[in-house]
């Protein structure tokens, strides 16, 4: 037997223990972190565009009101005005956030060519190397510049499927939910996991080594489970709550969570995204997505925020004029929002290009911060990524100062 | 434990695992009956199988073969809205379908195979009317015939078209998204030039999509006259109205490029073979396709007789498509008797392992190595599906024989726990398993391999479906 797989034999036959243990010992998966006190990096994808433009208003701009005459926010209606920006008043779960300082946007942000297409936008997002040949997720390189952790050092939360940012070589899994990550049958008396990993000893070392690391991951998610999560907060019943809840029990379980994505879809408002009341399409959604990120700042707790920052993405923004529809057909520059107990926040960051004719690319908000600088910029101050060179090849971090060391 | 001693030696069940989606009782009685020459003759003439069961499952999704005159005029009709994606998820759920149920296996595996080299993802809304065409107008028919026809034909329909930009290309400016597949994917691979990109993009300008019709469309008006040189093909493109005649000729020469037969043949032994296939069946494999000027089964036919393939038993993993897939094939559950949501929810089992068929989003199509499918989670969606399925948990209305212990473990019923451990994996994985995996399974059971299987004993009873499922979890079924 060479080294190898000596190894992996020690890595299965632990597995096995950890099995085991779980019935004994609840103390196994709370151990001391092992990421130190660097931020878990979350990422949440704000899919089929969203209208940051709505959003993060830009009031004081002259075209904003001339170019959304019916759906624009009216100034009178929006929250922590600064005299040019002001929020939706959807996102007044937030305000708090806003206000501590736990909270800032980014605007006038995105891709750095435009791609109105949902599906290539979308790859373009995820995979952020344009005119190269990489194909593998950014969020997967950053997990190898994070020394490809396993376990649960990369996980996407919300469903099984794997996400395609994480595609790519570096260890990672897919989490319906904490709760439902198990093995269907493995009851007391039915050790299906311990019986399949006496299968795997020996077995060829890819197989062995995946099944290894499955069967850590169900040990951990099976203590986990045992142990139960009441969060510190009242999260929405909705998928995003379910999700950021996990996250959140992920954070503070300390079982080397690195980086967390997950998704909330929906945005794709081509006709009657609504005045900015209840009721209406955009404000009932902006406002399920403050109020489960409130719950999210809630239940992590001025401690749990300190070890997290959250940045929101979408594959683009939305075009500045309203159609004929009273919606926003495809755009190109965007808000992202970032969120965390480090985050600089209660402002808006980024240049603003304006939004008079001359200054639009193609009828869209133009993009002066590549968001892949701001994503850089933040694992660099926050997550102990000081070079991101190979997860954004060519792409300068920003030095927004949107994060405090 | 080496990867090739965890899996039956027999030549014919090596050939059934690479070159179908796995084994079925009926599949091995007629490679047995027929013989390896036979039964890839027949498989390289799929036409000659008879494929009822296929077609009537293929029937249920009408749409997946629908051409794009036909999903436009049902627009027309309102029988269908604009933009419905219901064309591409039936095309979606049939390819399933038809993997687990076709008698044509090679050409399912094969139009899988083109599938991913020439990727047009599905669903995807831009080819709402023109993906299920696709499949059926070029991979299709073509799966087993030339590259350079499948080329060409891809070359010229709206799916491939919309899908990588082709169809907004102009003379003015130039969309280099094809031109650039073409030559990194679908052709020579990566020995280009950023000038042979530019030059092909050039030459693409004109081929695109006519948006009433959603037909392909040849307009010359939009076609960048002037001489163009691409990886030593030259032509003088100079007329607009010679341009599409000038993107023919240099798609067959692109056909037939020396890195172009190394790229297609080192693919199909990486489909066939191994992960990283031995040099010497590449290069022997290569001066067949060129001899053959490109022909496809002729290649399949060397490869699958070559020695290096019968040497490569169990060097290949199964993917999680290729597992699901395999699991209904071994079990050999019959469709449900109508309708299609137990497909449909199988399908989303595939999704959920990772891999639903024809949904990789990159143009490169699904990578077909293991190390990149070692997934923890995706594992774990796979063994869940293997109890689920098995059992009959869910998908519950699939066809399933009266008595699961009668139909794997046979009748009488074994006397002792290793004759019932043997028993199943010979139905289920065609071998027998090595005694620890033996012992470890009648351990499950708190029994050993010696212990006498009781009347009562829930082995044979509830438990019974958990023996099946451990079996379709061992390293020797995620090998094929």
């Amino acid at each position: 037997m060479n080294e190898i797989q000596c190894k992996r034999r020690t890595l299965l036959a632990g597995a096995a223990a950890g099995l085991t243990a779980t019935l004994l010992d609840s103390r196994f998966a709370f151990a001391a972190d092992p990421t130190g006190s660097r931020d878990v990096f979350v990422l949440l994808s704000l899919r089929g565009g969203f209208d940051g433009l709505s959003a993060i208003v830009p009031a004081a701009d002259p075209d904003y009101y001339a170019l959304r005459p019916a759906i624009g926010v009216p100034q009178k209606q929006l929250l922590a005005g600064d005299g040019f920006f002001g929020l939706h008043p959807a996102l007044a779960p937030l305000l708090p956030y806003w206000q501590a300082g736990t909270l800032a946007a980014v605007h006038a942000a995105g891709q750095p060519t435009p791609n109105r297409s949902h599906f290539a936008a979308m790859e373009e997002l995820e995979r952020a190397a344009p005119g190269t040949s990489i194909r593998t997720g950014w969020l997967d390189r950053v997990l190898g510049g994070f020394g490809s952790p396993a376990g649960f050092g990369g996980v996407s939360v919300g469903s099984a499927r794997p996400a395609r940012v994480l595609a790519g070589g570096a260890p990672h899994l897919a989490v319906a939910s904490v709760d439902g990550f198990k093995l269907d049958g493995d009851l007391d008396g039915r050790p299906i996991a311990a019986t399949m990993a006496k299968l795997y000893q020996g077995a060829p070392d890819a197989l062995a080594t995946n099944t290894g690391q499955m069967l850590g991951a169900l040990g951990t998610a099976k203590q986990m489970q045992a142990a139960g999560y009441t969060p510190a907060a009242s999260y929405p019943g909705t998928d995003l709550g379910n999700a950021l809840k996990d996250v959140a029990r992920l954070v503070k379980a300390n079982i080397g969570l690195r980086t967390a994505t997950l998704d909330c879809g929906d945005w794709d408002m081509h006709e009657d995204l609504g005045a900015a009341v209840s009721g209406k399409r955009f404000y009932d959604r902006l406002n399920a997505l403050a109020t489960a990120l409130a719950a999210f700042a809630a239940d992590l707790g001025p401690d749990g925020m300190r070890r997290v920052t959250l940045v929101t993405i979408s594959e683009f923004g939305r075009r500045i004029a309203q159609n004929g529809s009273g919606g926003f057909d495809h755009g190109y520059g965007n808000a992202m929002l970032l969120l965390g107990g480090n985050v600089k926040g209660g402002k808006v960051y980024g240049r603003w290009p304006g939004l008079a004719a001359s200054q639009l690319i193609d009828g869209d908000l133009a993009v002066t911060t590549d968001y892949r600088a701001v994503i850089a910029e933040v694992l660099r101050v926050r997550c102990g990524l000081a070079d991101s060179s190979a997860v954004f090849p060519g792409v300068t971090a920003s030095t927004l100062g949107l994060v405090s060391a | 434990m080496t990867a090739a001693e965890l899996l039956s030696p027999d030549p014919l069940l090596h050939l059934l695992r690479r070159a179908t989606y796995g084994p079925t009782p009926a599949a091995v009685a007629e490679i047995r009956r027929l013989g390896a020459a036979a039964w890839l003759d027949a498989q390289l003439d799929p036409s000659s199988i008879g494929d009822t069961v296929a077609d009537g499952l293929v029937a249920r999704f009408p749409w997946c073969t629908a051409t794009i005159p036909t999903i436009r005029a049902a627009v027309t009709s309102k029988t269908l809205k604009q933009y419905d994606w219901t064309p591409v998820w039936q095309v979606s759920f049939a390819t399933f379908a038809r993997a687990v149920w076709s008698k044509r296996q090679l050409l399912e595996v094969m139009t899988e195979f083109w599938s991913n080299h020439f990727n047009v993802t599905c669903p995807f809304g831009d080819v709402w009317d023109s993906r299920a065409d696709y499949d059926a107008a070029v991979i299709r028919p073509y799966a087993l015939s030339s590259f350079s026809d499948l080329l060409k034909a891809s070359a010229r329909h709206p799916a491939m078209l919309t899908y990588l930009d082709n169809r907004s290309s102009t003379k003015a400016a130039p969309n280099e998204n094809y031109g650039r597949e073409l030559l990194e994917l679908h052709t020579v691979g990566t020995p280009y030039a950023e000038s042979d990109v530019l030059n092909a993009a050039r030459l693409f300008t004109g081929l695109t999509v006519d948006d009433t019709s959603g037909m392909y469309q040849y307009d010359p008006a939009q076609h960048a006259v002037g001489a163009v040189s691409i990886l030593g093909f030259s032509h003088p493109n100079g007329s607009a109205a010679g341009g599409e005649q000038a993107v023919l000729a240099l798609l067959d020469y692109l056909a037939l490029h020396p890195a172009t037969a190394r790229r297609i043949v080192t693919k199909l032994c990486v489909r066939f073979v191994a992960d990283d296939p031995p040099v010497g069946l590449i290069t022997s494999l290569v001066k067949v396709y060129l001899d053959n000027r490109s022909a496809i089964a002729p290649v399949l036919r060397a490869l699958f007789a070559s020695p290096e393939f019968a040497a490569s038993i169990g060097a290949k993993t199964r993917t999680p498509y290729e597992d699901i897939v395999a699991t209904l094939r071994t079990l050999d559950y019959g469709p449900e008797p109508s309708g299609t949501k137990a497909i449909e929810s199988l399908y989303w089992t595939c999704s959920n392992a990772g891999q639903a068929p024809l949904a990789w989003a990159p143009p490169n199509g699904y990578p077909d190595v293991a190390a990149a499918w070692a997934s923890p989670a995706g594992q774990l969606v796979r063994w869940n599906a293997h109890l689920n399925v098995g059992a009959g948990y869910w998908p519950a209305t699939l066809v399933r024989p009266a008595s699961l212990l009668a139909a794997f473990a046979g009748s009488p019923t074994p006397a002792t726990y290793g004759a019932l451990v043997d028993a199943v994996s010979d139905r289920l994985l065609q071998t027998t398993l090595p005694s620890p995996q033996r012992e470890a399974l009648a351990g499950f059971f708190g029994k050993t391999t010696a212990s006498p299987v009781g009347a009562k004993d829930p082995a044979i009873d509830w438990m019974f479906p958990y023996l099946m499922a451990m079996l379709l979890n061992s390293p020797t079924f995620a090998l094929r």
